[in-house]
């Protein structure tokens, strides 16, 4: 390899540097020193904090002679059986929401992905429903369904169809939206309708993914599950909310360990299946 | 594994057609569990027939009625900045606390039993709501008040975010490690000179995506005290105010796209520098699928 004489001279001029890295960081930096505030912001103040960490001690290791009331280092087992029945429900209200959601959001992301919309039309009224159902929090959805509905399991498994719908729906119609199109063309020029194209081109390339974000949806749904109580929607989080209410830590302790288990037990087993199916 | 089925002389040349045993063990065991769900959980079918009018009521309310009733915007955009604070703030948490955490639970750059403690660490700590760390140890600590709630999404976003970088970090070059230890950098040096330049485009996207994540979050915290819009949310459906509570919920869904799409299009910008792995949404959730992680 010969270097080329005055190679030098020729080497490209550096790049000058770009202004958005400074005006990021500025942006950062002020957004930052808003939000810290006393006056405009949330008055974070990591001197109070530290001073405060030890109020969070006493609640750990504290004493008493009722066993509800001891710290959240002394877990009341005794508590576990009346935990069992709301912990049931939990679990229930996330199978059920998960079916459910994950079944309509199959045909929903058909709607709202580039290669399989009907027409244009559907396709942006679709992704504007869409980005509004996203942007409403699940524990929202089980406040205005809890008010519509009643308190109970209902409201939560309605809160739970919602929030799923909005994950599921994003992540699947990004797959359609990345499928082999060859397959299509091949429906599409044997004379396939636009149904048909989508049950037998398109349907078995994302179906790997479907059970993989099936089980990804029902994980993200038992933790879910878990607090949507506090607002009424069913489930274990009413009992946490109520216990802490009434300061038993211990209590609080036992229900907190177990939301702990149950979910690693799910997240373990949800993976070991995607890791088989993906 | 009906390759191993090989007793007996093949008569025919044609594959044994794949057994169908496991998947339909699965699908029964599944099917069991969504049959007891439906028969343990209780709820008034009776009631299912009302559904839609009582939804329909609530939205009519809200909208239709008299309208949302706009001079409780101020009130509500107020909340909703408190709101986007307390995510930025416990996002700040999240990133600061997590990005050594993910260096020491990769297994390229820290050694096999430290990196799997941290991992298991990380695992432990998503299995965490916010609004549950919120009640049972911020409020505690902190007081009613929008620090608990920032502090309750930072330590929730340890967890994900700790194991999204550590997974970047298992998929650098290695070549300007070796670099850095050939020319005797420290371990901190070889990290900061070696790594961090590779690894913090994506990040600081992840960090941004969090950010997304948690002003959902923190729209919700309020309804513990944990400050944020979603305690004026809560207290206005609950009193029946629902031409308010349309309002709130109005700002919450304008403020959230807005964020999301300011959001977006930075982390769309941070990331066109890195060329070998380009990250859209989409792919954010995709690796964290094959290993189980969550939002």
């Amino acid at each position: 390899m010969t270097v080329a004489a005055g190679a030098e001279s020729r080497r490209p001029a550096k790049p000058r540097p770009s202004l958005a890295i400074p005006i990021g960081l500025v942006t950062f930096a002020v957004i930052t020193w808003i939000s810290v505030s006393r006056e405009f912001g949330i008055d974070l103040n990591l001197g109070e904090l530290a001073e405060n960490i030890t109020r969070g001690a006493r609640i750990l290791v504290r004493e008493d002679t009722n066993p509800a009331d001891r710290g959240l280092l002394n877990p009341n087992w005794v508590f576990l059986t009346e935990t069992a029945e709301p912990m049931l429900e939990t679990f229930a209200m996330a199978v059920l929401a998960s079916v459910m959601g994950c079944g309509l959001a199959l045909p929903v992301s058909f709607l709202v992905s580039r290669v399989t919309a009907p027409n244009g039309l559907v396709l942006s009224i679709g992704r504007a429903i869409l980005s509004v159902i996203r942007a409403i929090p699940d524990i929202l959805y089980a406040l205005l369904f809890v008010a519509a509905v009643g308190v109970g399991p209902l409201p939560g498994i309605l809160a739970l169809l919602f929030f799923n719908i909005g994950v599921t729906v994003k992540l699947l119609s990004e797959t359609v939206d990345g499928v082999d199109p060859g397959p299509i063309e091949a429906g599409r020029a044997s004379g396939a309708t636009g149904m048909q194209t989508t049950r037998w081109a398109v349907v078995p390339q994302i179906l790997p993914n479907y059970v993989a974000y099936s089980l990804y949806v029902f994980e993200l749904n038992i933790r879910a599950s878990t607090v949507l109580g506090i607002v009424g929607a069913g489930g274990i989080g009413r009992m946490l909310y109520r216990e802490y209410g009434f300061f038993h830590w211990s209590n609080v302790s036992v229900i907190i360990v177990e939301l702990f288990v149950m979910v690693f037990l799910i997240e373990l087993v949800s993976i070991w299946l995607r890791r088989r199916l993906v | 594994m009906n390759g191993t089925n090989n007793a007996g002389p093949p008569r025919e040349s044609r594959p044994r057609r794949p057994s169908n045993a496991k998947r339909n063990v699965a699908f029964i065991f599944a099917l069991l569990v969504i049959v007891g769900s439906v028969l343990s959980v209780d709820i008034k079918y009776e009631r299912l027939v009302d559904l839609p009018a009582g939804i329909w009521l609530v939205v009519y309310k809200m909208y239709f009625e008299r309208g949302p009733d706009l001079s409780y915007l101020g009130v509500s955009i107020e909340h909703m900045v408190q709101s986007i604070e307390i995510a930025w703030v416990g996002t700040i948490i999240g990133a600061v606390l997590s990005l050594p955490i993910g260096f020491v639970a990769a297994k390229n750059v820290s050694s096999g039993i430290i990196s799997n403690v941290f991992r298991q660490v990380l695992n432990g700590i998503r299995a965490f709501p916010e609004l549950v760390l919120a009640v049972a140890i911020f409020i505690p600590i902190a007081g009613l008040g929008p620090v608990a709630g920032a502090l309750a999404i930072g330590i929730h976003s340890v967890g994900t975010l700790g194991k999204l970088t550590a997974e970047v970090v298992e998929g650098i070059d290695a070549g300007p490690v070796e670099a850095a230890r050939a020319s005797g950098g420290r371990w901190v040096q070889i990290q900061r000179w070696g790594v961090l330049p590779q690894v913090l485009p994506e990040i600081v996207a992840f960090w941004l995506y969090r950010f997304e994540i948690n002003i959902r979050a923190a729209a919700v915290l309020g309804v513990v005290g944990a400050g944020g819009i979603g305690f004026i949310v809560q207290q206005t459906i609950v009193f029946g105010r629902f031409p308010l509570a349309g309002t709130a919920l109005l700002v919450v869904i304008i403020a959230t796209i807005l964020v999301d799409t300011v959001s977006g299009w930075v982390r769309r910008r941070i990331i066109e520098g890195v060329e070998t792995r380009r990250i859209v949404d989409a792919e954010i959730e995709q690796p964290a699928l094959v290993d189980g992680s969550a939002a």
